[in-house]
């Protein structure tokens, strides 16, 4: 080991905390489970319990409902849409069924004259 | 241990207890899964460190720049001479955080440098690397400093 090495070492000696350090965190560790033990009676409180419960039902029913309307909406969308198409195709058919009679109708006439 | 490391580190000592503080109640719930005095100290200094290292982000300490370590009257050149070990440690607290906390492990818990990597997570080379760094600058800063050789 070098100088710098030795040097490093006592100047990085140990140091302790100051007196009353113990005592201190053992009072940290004292409070921090009255905290918990306080909101664990306060969350044990029956009414509280059902008050608990009756928030997640609420907000479970309430998701399961957003999305019933979410997939409905949806639905319809699509419904719509192939309505939209199958109209867009009859039209289309119909007037080439017109033509063909229109068609027909006019070699007759003609056939006639 | 836990202080002492803290303390070297963020070079405050109210910060340092705090620290220390909040690393025991971390203990105290982690304790059932420790098993040996051994796992007890490793996890320690584990903890220890990556808090120290956090402190500093979080606070954003800025290292302490070597032009506010003054300049002695007269060069210190003996062993042990308390105002040499004084300026290592503002040295020291101006590596940055990860260099920092290598040679605080190496100096203060006499690690080698295997444990130091285990404790730190880091590879074995980083820490080699970290520490053969730190060195040249507290070598170079320091006989800047005091005007001594360190050799």
């Amino acid at each position: 080991m070098n100088r710098l090495e030795e040097e490093l070492k006592a100047a990085l000696q140990r140091e302790a905390p100051s007196g009353g350090f113990t005592a201190r965190v053992l009072a940290r560790v004292a409070e921090r489970e009255r905290q918990r033990q306080r909101s664990r009676r306060w969350f044990a409180m029956p009414i509280l319990r059902w008050a608990a419960a009756a928030v997640i039902i609420i907000a479970a029913g309430g998701g399961f409902e957003y999305h019933r309307q979410v997939q409905e909406r949806r639905e319809g969308e699509h419904a719509k849409q192939q309505v939209m198409l199958a109209l867009r195709i009859t039209s289309s058919k119909l007037q080439e069924v017109q033509l063909k009679v229109q068609q027909l109708n006019r070699q007759r006439e003609e056939r006639e004259q | 241990m836990v202080f002492s490391v803290a303390l070297h580190f963020l070079r405050d000592r109210m910060a340092a207890e705090e620290l220390a503080q909040d690393v025991f109640l971390q203990l105290h719930d982690a304790l059932p899964g420790l098993e040996t005095p051994d796992h007890v100290r490793f996890w320690l200094r584990r903890v220890t460190g990556h808090r120290c290292i956090d402190y500093i982000r979080r606070h954003k300490h800025d290292p302490l720049p070597l032009e506010d370590v003054a300049e002695p009257s007269s060069p210190p050149q003996n062993i042990g001479d308390p105002m040499l070990r004084r300026r290592l440690q503002q040295v020291v607290a101006s590596l940055p955080e990860k260099q920092r906390i290598v040679v605080i492990l190496r100096f203060q818990e006499e690690m080698d440098v295997d444990e130091i990597a285990r404790v730190l997570a880091m590879p074995l080379a980083t820490v080699k690397s970290r520490l053969h760094r730190s060195l040249a600058v507290l070598r170079e800063k320091l006989e800047r400093v005091t005007g001594m050789s360190c050799v």
